[in-house]
């Protein structure tokens, strides 16, 4: 508490970097969202009158129907992520050789590092409309430019990342577990998938929220997979706010959509870590 | 009669998590493999699958397009000055909040963490009108604001874990046997801090070569990023050179991959980020 102070200016340039960079522009965007906008000028001119309309446009089902889109196809992913990551880490876990797992767990590191760009790249290139499997999905009936599809591979570049992503979170709580708890269910009779539901899933239950903590939240801000992948025929709520700025230079309904986006983020955040805490402290 | 029932049941839950593992596997790896091949595919054209030749026609092409050449230079630019400045804040800041104690110091922290959970476009729009706003029109250092910005939680909470798990006794013997505070830094901290400081460079590094959503806020005519050249003429044209690029930037990934691993190991890499990496890209 005494000479210790003297270390206290070396916070000096992260806090400078932090209120020049980042909080001044959001509060810069909050003020924004209330704009007036002319249409044909580029943002709000200086001075413009405030008003909620930037808000009150966004009750439309036309933008309800993005938000639900992007919701849906959220969460879709990430539940899916799951079902798969799950039976995944714990057979990395419990069924693999530690040389085996090793090897797997770089793997996973090495998928989740990958590039989201270079990763949308690749699923476009395999499963888009052009790829290899375009004579398989047209004898199976499935248009590859049709809505249904795209939206599917959009899930799919989620996935990409989900997956490795949920794996390795779930990893570490499944080798918490106890093997014996699940030995013991099974030595009193209950069968395999039943001792899983009842001991494995419930004790990894902080692992699986914070899993689905990352998924959805990455899934709900993701903006290259729903833009590249979509092809404009799925909008993600960010793939709007470009739109708003790069196509009708609208900064003050560009700035209403973040807000909204970023309030949404935020909040679903704050709900699933306190559930994760909540169930930690138990 | 019941044993039984339960242990078919069991069987066949295996059988389908093998098809699933399977399936899965397959998913993740089936579009790396398929672009890897195509960037090396001879022909002119987009065809189907198998290549009947390989080439290097591609990666020629690549380095031969004045567009992609430039926005390489600029991402590895932009990088590395990230790198360097979130770094050496980075360092600062962990070493201040590590040998201080003040009300608020973990509030303070979870406020220079904050980008990660904001979607990075909402970040990307608000430093967008804000530059703008105080006539920031050089694109280089609109780009270098924003990557700052994204890139700086990282190198924080890296070099925090590095620092904290630095044993208090040895820097304080250091300073018994006579050291300068300076010199304890230098000789003792900064070395102890190591993994730290490599493990929040590596991913500083990969998250800005990364970035698409805040530089595309940012970018300009003239200044653009790589990932930014290439984004754009994915929507004009389905170009094979991009193919190339793609595998370029995985052998990248692995390069920073093995580099981890030698010097920090994966194990601590993956407690000390990688897990909130993209806490909410």
């Amino acid at each position: 508490m005494t000479s210790h102070h003297r270390f206290v200016p070396l916070l000096l340039p992260a806090v400078i970097i932090f209120l020049s960079l980042f909080f001044l522009p959001l509060v810069g965007l909050l003020i924004e969202s209330f704009r007036v906008f002319t249409p044909g000028s580029i943002g709000s001119s200086a001075g413009a009158a405030f008003t909620l309309s930037n808000y009150t446009e966004l009750l439309t089902p036309a933008f309800a129907e993005f938000l639900l889109e992007t919701m849906r196809v959220s969460l879709f992913a990430s539940i899916i992520g799951l079902v798969f990551a799950f039976p995944l880490a714990y057979w990395i876990a419990r069924r693999f050789s530690p040389g085996l797992r090793a090897i797997v767990v770089s793997a996973f590191v090495t998928l989740m590092f990958l590039s989201i760009l270079v990763r949308t790249y690749a699923l476009e290139l395999t499963f888009g409309a052009a790829g290899p499997l375009r004579p398989i999905l047209l004898s199976l009936g499935i248009f590859p430019n049709g809505h249904g599809y795209i939206e599917i591979l959009v899930g799919a570049g989620l996935l990409h990342y989900i997956v490795p992503m949920a794996t390795l979170t779930l990893l570490g709580a499944i080798q918490n577990v106890d093997p014996r708890l699940f030995d013991a269910a099974q030595v009193l009779g209950a069968p395999g998938w039943k001792a899983h539901l009842s001991i494995t899933v419930p004790l990894c239950m902080r692992g699986l929220l914070a899993a689905f903590l990352f998924a959805f939240t990455f899934s709900i801000s993701a903006f290259v997979i729903p833009m590249i992948l979509g092809k404009g025929r799925v909008l993600f709520i960010s793939n709007l706010i470009y739109n708003r700025f790069s196509e009708i230079a609208d900064y003050p309904s560009g700035a209403a959509i973040s807000i909204v986006l970023f309030v949404f983020a935020l909040s679903i955040v704050y709900v699933l870590s306190r559930q994760v805490h909540r169930r930690w402290a138990q | 009669m019941g044993p039984m029932i339960n242990r078919s049941l069991d069987k066949g839950f295996h059988l389908i998590g093998i098809l699933m593992m399977g399936l899965i596997f397959c998913f993740l790896i089936a579009p790396i493999a398929v672009t890897t091949i195509m960037a090396f595919d001879a022909r002119s054209y987009l065809g189907p699958l198998p290549p009947p030749s390989f080439s290097f026609r591609w990666f020629q092409r690549f380095f031969s397009d004045d567009y992609f050449l430039k926005g390489l230079g600029t991402s590895v630019e932009l990088a590395c000055t990230s790198v360097v400045v979130t770094l050496c804040v980075g360092i600062a800041t962990a070493f201040a909040v590590e040998r201080t104690e003040f009300i608020g110091k973990e509030a303070l922290i979870s406020l220079f963490l904050s980008p990660l959970i904001v979607p990075p476009v909402v970040t990307g729009f608000a430093l967008l009108l804000f530059l703008s706003q105080y006539g920031v029109i050089n694109g280089f250092a609109r780009l270098l604001c924003g990557h700052i910005i994204i890139t700086l939680p990282y190198t924080i909470r890296a070099t925090l874990a590095g620092l904290a798990g630095i044993d208090r006794t040895l820097i304080e013997a250091a300073l018994s046997l006579g050291a300068s505070e300076r010199e304890a830094f230098w000789d003792v901290t900064l070395p102890l801090a190591r993994t730290g400081i490599i493990s929040g460079a590596i991913f500083a590094f990969a998250v800005s070569m990364d970035d698409v959503s805040v530089s595309i806020m940012l970018t300009d005519a003239r200044t653009y990023t790589l990932p930014i050249a290439l984004i754009s003429s994915m929507r004009a044209n389905f170009d094979l050179s991009i193919a190339a690029a793609s595998v370029m930037l995985m052998v990248l990934t692995l390069v920073l991959i093995v580099i981890l691993e030698k010097s920090v190991g994966l194990n601590r890499a993956i407690g000390e980020g990688v897990f909130r990496q993209q806490e909410l890209q």
